[in-house]
């Protein structure tokens, strides 16, 4: 039987935000625009959508006189990672 | 990377290994430069050390290596502030940890010969009679040597822990036979070898 997939997280750049800051205590804005490769405007999009599901915490600071946006995943984003990493294993039969 | 909602299982595992080693081995190459920037002041204080020590006055001046701390320091914030910002993981936080370790027993086993030396701790005190002659450069290198053969473990890299070795036996016995002026080229190769060679192993090794 398969389990079901978290919609939120299987989208492409949903789930490599999540797949970074699963690997790092947290991360600035500009260093997953890199990593992903994705659009500033997008990854904006994506990021606020994470955080309205309780998935990444987000803090708006200032380093120095420029502002700073840092992500970091939350317990329930982790917890959603790992169910959603559950599942795919499921569709591949990964025991 | 755009919106993408039909992945299949197989793209989503991708997705997560690719992102995971890409952001494994940023980090990790971004811990290499602190290596080789404090190795490289290692060295610089060395031969600096032992030219004034060999042509202008004696040991004494191994105090300059309270200097090299200071700027160790300052180059190291001054670096970091023109870098892109990289997160840190258990990798980075873990060779971190060991090479701040490393300093801190150094400097303050520095410290404490320093004020033997100086005459402000009485030699009696700390000292037993029979071991009255420490070799400094001895003890550092057989530090070095752990500090970079544990970060040779953390990176799972077999010449980094070679290197290790090599520091820090080599650099033992090599300052006992040379316990003079010489000690501080010793110290020179041990900072080559222990901290810059494996510096830029981890830097080309993380290269994308």
């Amino acid at each position: 039987m398969f389990e079901p997939l978290d919609p939120l997280l299987h989208s492409e750049l949903r789930l490599a935000i999540m797949s970074l800051l699963v690997s790092a205590e947290e991360a600035e804005f500009p260093y997953i625009k890199e990593q992903t490769g994705a659009t500033a405007g997008n990854l904006s999009v994506q990021i606020d959508k994470l955080s309205a599901a309780g998935y990444l915490e987000v803090e708006k600071t200032f380093k120095g006189k420029r502002p700073c946006t840092i992500c970091r995943i939350t317990p329930e984003g982790l917890k959603a990672f790992e169910d959603y990493v559950k599942a795919l294993k499921s569709y591949l039969q990964v025991k | 990377m755009e919106e993408q909602n039909n992945l299949t299982a197989e793209r989503s595992l991708e997705i997560i290994r690719e992102s995971i080693e890409s952001s494994q081995h940023a980090i990790t190459k971004n811990s290499s430069w602190v290596l080789i920037w404090w190795g490289l002041c290692v060295v610089a204080f060395s031969l600096l050390i032992a030219y004034l020590w060999d042509n202008h006055g004696g040991p004494a001046w191994n105090a300059l290596w309270a200097v090299m701390w200071g700027t160790g320091y300052l180059g190291e914030w001054i670096i970091s502030k023109h870098k892109k910002p990289v997160p840190t993981n258990f990798v980075s936080k873990t060779i971190g940890h060991v090479w701040a370790t490393f300093g801190i027993f150094m400097c303050l086993f520095g410290l404490i010969l320093g004020l033997i030396g100086g005459g402000i701790i009485p030699i009696k005190l700390l000292v037993p009679e029979a071991h009255y002659y420490l070799n400094i450069t001895s003890i550092i290198s057989l530090c070095f040597g752990i500090a970079s053969t544990i970060t040779g473990f953390i990176i799972k890299n077999r010449i980094v822990q070679i290197c290790g070795l090599i520091a820090g036996l080599g650099g033992f016995f090599c300052a006992l036979q040379y316990p003079w002026v010489e000690q501080l080229y010793v110290m020179a190769v041990v900072a080559i070898v222990g901290m810059i060679i494996p510096g830029i192993i981890i830097y080309y090794q993380n290269k994308e």
